[in-house]
């Protein structure tokens, strides 16, 4: 499936599945064809090449039958500000031809609006309106979820709880396709990724295969003896230290190789203060991916840490 | 590429056709409902023809250049054809602006095309649901004008006869029949400019130019109605299907120009639906956080294209046969004479018997140098009346400066030195409108 604007190739050749009760997490920089391609597969664009398949039935991009059973939202969920958020999903509901009003009322309780439900739109925050847009792609009872950054504009609890409503649906067999810039949060419920870049898929598999794959992770480390610290770590396989330039410790360590370091430091008796994960493995494989930068494996350990955060 | 997940088992749900569209229609409806204007449209259009009515109760004055304004204070029917009148002009155009224009624009204005695309009815049920329901409300919102108005004015002024455009005086049941009709044969025109409001929504994106698109239609219409003599290129203007009714209130009804401008409204609302259907089926929605830059390109396409249509009009203008003739009005305003005299003299008491006619010799001369069309005219009725002396008939003649528009309906006035005043007593010592001191006549142009 293809689109391009101009000279500007949004998506190009991506092909991607779902299966059911899967979590998958759509990553890449902005500009990467994410947004694109859930529009495309919404139906709100038309590829230039290609086609789209859901659940099976083929979709000419003017909606109706084939977005049955397919649920979820682009950007920012948007809403008729004059009506409340009950009648707004009322009408999405007729809309449907399916969900009745104790359908729209449960949609309102599952995210948590069903004291609001009967304010206006416009009166609502960003958050809500998220939460809104949640309900609105549960009022269907989606078998497939298309969600494009859902914990935008939520707080950590209200994060918290999406993430913990995905999983939900995703154990109840929902393909959950999720789309966010947010990787720490995609982190928590994804099973399998899919890296866009320049329009192209450019890593695909299971969250497992991804840690497994990932450039080192960065940590910064306090301990009683830094300077001992410093001499047990350079001699670890897989872990390069360094210090920062406030002159903490700050390590990068490939998978499985912290373990070791930390038994080495208690063998020889330095008492670890603080151990913080500055990047994660997902973070770094994101930025391995979608950068043009030096490979990670040539950088510090710090240079590592501040690389990979300012290019998230 | 695919996004795949096993048959589940449970009820597919009713998607697509009647039921989609129904759908979507139901839901448009209940969005107009909610919104502010559409209440508002309501409001004016129940309780403008009571306050017009009025305030017309409570002041001499009469709307007098409006067909049948001289009447108001005469028969209640006048007031409902005086607001139709006034509706064909702008009415009419706002309310189809403010209902189609705004429908497709606001969903952009709300960002919620991806909504309500998103769901499980097709974009064709969205577009058709959209269509259906501004047409309705469209229709509904005309017929409640058309309710209210002849309500307004039967309640406030009562259900009386009104001398119709021939002369003749008509009684109250077929007044009512023929105002309702009349209302009824705007429908078609009303839709139209809702179709093209609709055009301008979805072109544009944009609620104020689809608001503004159909008055500024209706405004064209009007400049170029006051040009030109040919009748063929007024009859394909939208503006000129709110004129088909004139000819029902005729002596000899005419249909001629209601077909053809039916015909017409019905060739708009065809190529306006056509056009903003292709435009929503081709439409990639894209992301709305996106600020564009300003597209210039759409609008002054607009206008140059709205230009060179208003250009090529103007020339047509001209061209085709001419529908206002000395012929037809001196036939037209003869006829009208000789009905308005006796229904005069059978006001002030004097018996006229049944058939009776007055023999009159009408010469009408257009104040241009163009012998035809719209404009100013003067007409001279030369009257000859019998007398039982040497001369068998003494001859006098009545002076109307008349005032012809291209639909071929006109006022005449004559100097009340001549005809007498705006009023006059009955029989009974009533003041009543004196059907000599204005006139409104309606011929066939084509």
């Amino acid at each position: 499936m293809a689109k391009r604007y101009g000279a500007t190739t949004a998506v190009d050749g991506v092909d991607l599945a779902v299966t059911p009760g899967q979590v998958r997490g759509l990553l890449g920089p902005n500009g990467a064809g994410k947004t694109t391609l859930l529009r495309m597969l919404f139906g709100l664009i038309h590829p230039d090449a290609g086609s789209v398949e859901l659940l099976g039935r083929p979709f000419d991009g003017l909606g109706g039958g084939a977005l049955e059973e397919v649920g979820g939202f682009v950007e920012e969920p948007a809403f008729y500000p004059y009506l409340s958020g009950r009648a707004n999903l009322s009408l999405l509901a007729r809309l449907d031809a399916g969900p009745s009003a104790a359908a729209v009322d449960g949609a309102l309780a599952r995210v948590g609006l069903e004291r609001r439900g009967e304010d206006r739109v416009a009166g609502y925050s960003t958050g809500m309106r998220q939460r809104l847009g949640l309900a609105a792609a549960l009022l269907r009872s989606p078998r497939l979820l298309l969600l494009d950054e859902p914990t935008s504009g939520l707080d950590p609890g209200g994060t918290r709880a999406v993430a913990t409503l995905v999983r939900e649906l995703a154990a109840e067999g929902v393909a959950v396709l999720l789309s966010s810039h947010q990787i720490g949060e995609l982190e928590r419920v994804c099973d399998a990724y899919t890296v866009l870049r320049d329009g192209r898929v450019v890593w695909d598999g299971s969250a497992a295969e991804l840690v497994a794959q990932a450039p080192a992770s960065a940590y910064a480390l306090a301990t009683s003896d830094d300077e001992q610290a410093l001499r047990i770590a350079a001699d670890q396989v897989g872990v390069r230290a360094g210090r920062s330039r406030s002159g903490e410790l700050a390590l990068a360590v490939h998978e499985g190789c912290l373990d070791a370091l930390v038994f080495a430091l208690g063998d020889a008796r330095v008492a670890i203060r603080r151990l913080d994960l500055l990047v994660k493995p997902l973070e770094t494989m994101f930025f391995a991916l979608t950068s043009d930068g030096a490979p990670l494996e040539e950088l510090e350990p710090v240079e590592l840490a501040e690389t990979v955060l300012a290019g998230l | 590429m695919s996004t795949a997940a096993p048959a589940a088992d449970r009820a597919s749900l009713p998607i697509g056709g009647e039921d989609s569209i129904w759908n979507a229609l139901r839901t448009e409806l209940q969005k107009l409902g909610a919104q502010l204007t559409s209440r508002l449209l309501a409001v004016v259009c129940i309780a403008g023809p009571f306050a017009f009515a009025a305030v017309l109760k409570v002041q001499s004055g009469t709307p007098s250049d409006a067909l049948f304004g001289v009447w108001v204070h005469s028969s209640g029917f006048a007031i409902s054809l005086v607001i139709l009148g006034f509706a064909g002009t702008w009415g009419f155009p706002l309310i189809a602006g403010l209902l189609g224009g705004d429908l497709f624009a606001s969903e952009d204005r709300h960002g919620t095309w991806k909504t309500i695309l998103t769901r499980s009815c097709a974009r064709t049920d969205v577009y058709a649901g959209k269509l259906l329901a501004a047409g309705a409300v469209a229709v509904a919102l005309t017929l409640l004008l058309a309710v209210s108005s002849v309500l307004a004015g039967v309640l406030l002024v009562g259900a009386h006869s009104l001398v119709d455009l021939s002369g003749v005086l008509t009684a109250p049941g077929r007044l009512l029949g023929l105002t309702l009709l009349s209302w009824l044969l705007c429908l078609l025109p009303v839709l139209a400019y809702t179709s093209i409001a609709i055009l301008f929504s979805v072109a544009t994106r944009n609620g104020i130019i689809g608001v503004l698109g159909p008055l500024l239609v209706a405004l064209l219409t009007q400049l170029l109605d006051l040009i030109g003599k040919g009748v063929g290129v007024h009859l394909l203007l939208i503006g000129s299907a709110f004129d088909g009714w004139h000819g029902l209130f005729t002596a000899h009804p005419f249909y001629g120009p209601l077909v053809i401008s039916s015909l017409v409204s019905v060739a708009w609302i065809a190529a306006s639906i056509t056009a903003s259907w292709r435009i929503l089926r081709r439409r990639d929605f894209l992301a709305t956080t996106v600020s564009r830059a300003p597209d210039w390109r759409t609008p002054v396409r607009i206008v140059a294209i709205a230009t060179a249509l208003v250009a090529v009009l103007a020339l047509l203008a001209n061209v085709g046969p001419a529908g206002d003739t000395a012929y037809r009005l001196s036939a037209a305003i003869g006829e009208e004479f000789n009905n308005v005299t006796l229904l005069q003299q059978e006001l002030i008491g004097r018996r006229v018997p049944a058939g009776a006619r007055l023999d009159i010799l009408p010469n009408c001369n257009r104040r241009a140098a163009k012998a035809v069309g719209p404009g100013d005219w003067n007409c001279t009725l030369y009257v000859y009346l019998p007398q039982a002396s040497s001369v068998p008939f003494e001859q006098t003649s009545v002076e109307y400066d008349v005032s012809v528009e291209y639909n071929g309906c006109y006022k005449a006035q004559s100097p009340p030195a001549f005809i007498g005043g705006p009023t006059m007593l009955d029989a009974h010592g009533h003041s009543v409108t004196n059907p000599l001191y204005i006139v409104y006549g309606c011929f066939n142009t084509l």
